[in-house]
């Protein structure tokens, strides 16, 4: 069904601060298809959540969308923002970000977009770490593990999902080519060193807490703006609103 | 006040409240509605049900109703007045020092009543900042980073102009420095929460006091590593505190970190009034404990000493408040009357 491929592409795209995807965190507030066109309404926590990200997101259902062959058109609809004209206006119309923005924008948003996979990994990275260590590994034994070995960890359900989604992100990075490489590295792939590894992971760890206290207060928002679960669909009357897709709880 | 149930004696400071107005008649703009729609959902996201408000009271509830909320029901002793102008968004600006020094004036003993200034003013600025210290007798300002001037759409502790202020606040004796850092959009392809700039400002002045307010959420983590290198920064707790209600587990480890890193005399309760109503606050954080596996882990607890100083001690101090002459002054004012 045409309206599972859209999701199945929306939930590739990530919220780069709450490092979720958007569809997880109830951001799509529904879609709908006539013929070819598609048209994505794109809702966020608060009237102030930040522009740039906001463009990114955006940016990135749009490109998402459009990767389906029978895809058209995609029209990205931000809704209640207060920067909702130009971001939509921008997007549709194939802008960069800098052109959306010449007068506010001295750059595009890669270096932004690659701190926040930085802060993505090291997040993703610890809670892993944190669940091994939770089983009583021992800091020489976790440093000692290789790429290859991320796969068979032995741990439960929700220790596999932490190690997969840490997968993942190695390999976005370049980082998972070497199966025979150590596990877990820095995230420019430098080996982390036994005598820093404390203090790494504490680090790490602020950065994981910080994420996470943003990503359930971004989530409370949202449920208290837009009802919990619910598409809140502005100006449109189509069947979308049926096909629900519930904000589920992950990670916490 | 707070009494414990054996009888000892909490002494509250609240070093982050505010008299708005943010009601239809004073918006200027969708901006004005947007910014106090904002502000009504973190209310009502994060109360507990029996404080929550309609949202005609919670954009202008007046100076009364405030004195009672805060203290005659919850429990503060004294507030500080954090001014947050918005002239931009609010016709007659959203919660400036005049609206507030109403207050001021008719409780002269409850409140601390702080200033504001905006390095984009210039020299006008730096004069309205000198009245407001020859008006106001004010110690201390509060910073809204993200503040909409015109073409602006925010700035830095590191321009320019902000530098000659805070050499100016130095001149006046104007020691607190409270820094809310909003979502600044200049420049837009930048992190719009990024805190750096306050390390940059606390290393050039080490004679001023910067308090973070809501502890530079949402980057708690670089607030920390700032708060661990410069010791005159200080995290205003305004905005965590209420996820001890909501989310009590996140609450704790934040806390823990907080009193790790940056430490016990360095922390600021605040409701954030009229956000969050003080007197459940008080009462959660005075029941509260931490969680035994966050205590081993990061090897700090939550004494009764601890819960003294960040809810009151630790104001007092860098505002130079004797809490023992304080108490004295308090019961004989018209508020005491009340309660």
């Amino acid at each position: 069904m045409r309206r599972d491929e859209i999701y199945v592409q929306l939930a590739q795209v990530y919220d780069p601060e709450l490092d979720q995807p958007l569809t997880e965190l109830g951001f799509i507030g529904g879609v709908s298809i006539e013929g070819s066109v598609v048209t994505v309404r794109f809702r966020l926590p608060t009237f102030w959540c930040a522009a740039n990200f906001a463009f990114m997101m955006a940016a990135d259902i749009r490109e998402r969308v459009s990767e389906l062959p029978w895809v058209e058109r995609v029209d990205v609809q931000l809704q209640d923002h207060f920067f909702t004209e130009e971001i939509n206006s921008g997007i549709n119309g194939g802008l960069t970000f800098v052109e959306t923005f010449p007068s506010l924008a001295t750059d595009d948003l890669h270096e932004l977009r690659e701190t926040f996979r930085v802060k993505a990994f090291e997040a993703r990275q610890e809670r892993l770490l944190r669940s091994l260590l939770a089983l009583g590994w021992r800091d020489e034994a976790i440093l000692a593990l290789r790429i290859g070995d991320l796969p068979g960890l032995p741990l439960d359900s929700h220790g596999a999902a932490l190690a997969h989604r840490y997968g993942s992100i190695l390999k976005e990075r370049g980082l998972a080519g070497d199966v025979t490489a150590p596990a877990f590295v820095h995230p420019d792939g430098r080996p982390i060193d036994a005598l820093e590894f404390r203090a790494y992971l504490a680090r790490a760890q602020r950065t994981r807490l910080s994420v996470e206290f943003n990503a359930s207060f971004c989530r409370g928002l949202l449920e208290t703006r837009y009802g919990e679960g619910e598409s809140h669909i502005l100006g449109c009357s189509d069947e979308s609103a049926s096909v629900r897709h519930p904000i589920r709880r992950v990670l916490e | 006040m707070f009494k414990t149930s054996r009888g000892e004696e909490i002494f509250i400071i609240d070093g982050h409240m505010h008299l708005w107005d943010a009601s239809p008649d004073n918006q200027a703009n969708k901006y004005g509605a947007g910014f106090i729609g904002c502000f009504y959902d973190y209310h009502r996201n994060l109360s507990p049900a029996d404080y929550v408000w309609e949202q005609p009271l919670f954009q202008k509830y007046g100076a009364d109703r405030m004195v009672k909320d805060v203290f005659v029901q919850g429990y503060v002793d004294m507030g500080i007045f954090q001014p947050t102008y918005l002239k931009d968004f609010y016709k007659n600006g959203f919660n400036t020092t005049e609206q507030n020094s109403i207050l001021k004036d008719r409780y002269p003993q409850r409140f601390v009543l702080n200033g504001s200034w905006d390095p984009r003013d210039g020299e006008a600025g730096l004069e309205y900042l000198e009245s407001l210290v020859h008006r106001f007798g004010i110690r201390g300002v509060k910073l809204y980073t993200a503040e909409w001037k015109g073409n602006s759409r925010g700035w830095k502790l590191t321009d320019p102009w902000a530098t000659r202020y805070l050499e100016k606040c130095r001149q006046l004796g104007i020691k607190n420095i409270h820094v809310h850092k909003g979502p600044t959009i200049w420049p837009l392809n930048k992190d719009a929460f990024d805190v750096a700039d306050i390390d940059e400002a606390a290393t050039a002045f080490t004679d001023l006091n910067f308090i973070i307010e809501h502890c530079g959420l949402p980057r708690l983590e670089d607030f920390c590593w700032i708060a661990t290198q410069e010791r005159n920064v200080y995290g205003g707790l305004a905005v965590v505190m209420p996820f001890i209600h909501s989310r009590p587990r996140y609450f704790a480890e934040v806390l823990a970190n907080l009193l790790w890193w940056v430490g016990a005399d360095k922390l600021l309760f605040a409701s954030d009034y009229a956000i969050w109503h003080p007197r459940w606050i008080v009462e959660k954080f005075m029941a509260f404990e931490l969680p035994d596996d966050v205590q081993k882990e990061f090897g700090v607890s939550l004494t009764l000493d601890v819960k003294r100083k960040i809810l009151g001690e630790n104001a007092a101090r860098i505002y130079g408040i004797d809490i023992d002459v304080q108490k004295k002054e308090l019961a004989k004012d018209a508020v005491a009357a009340m309660r």
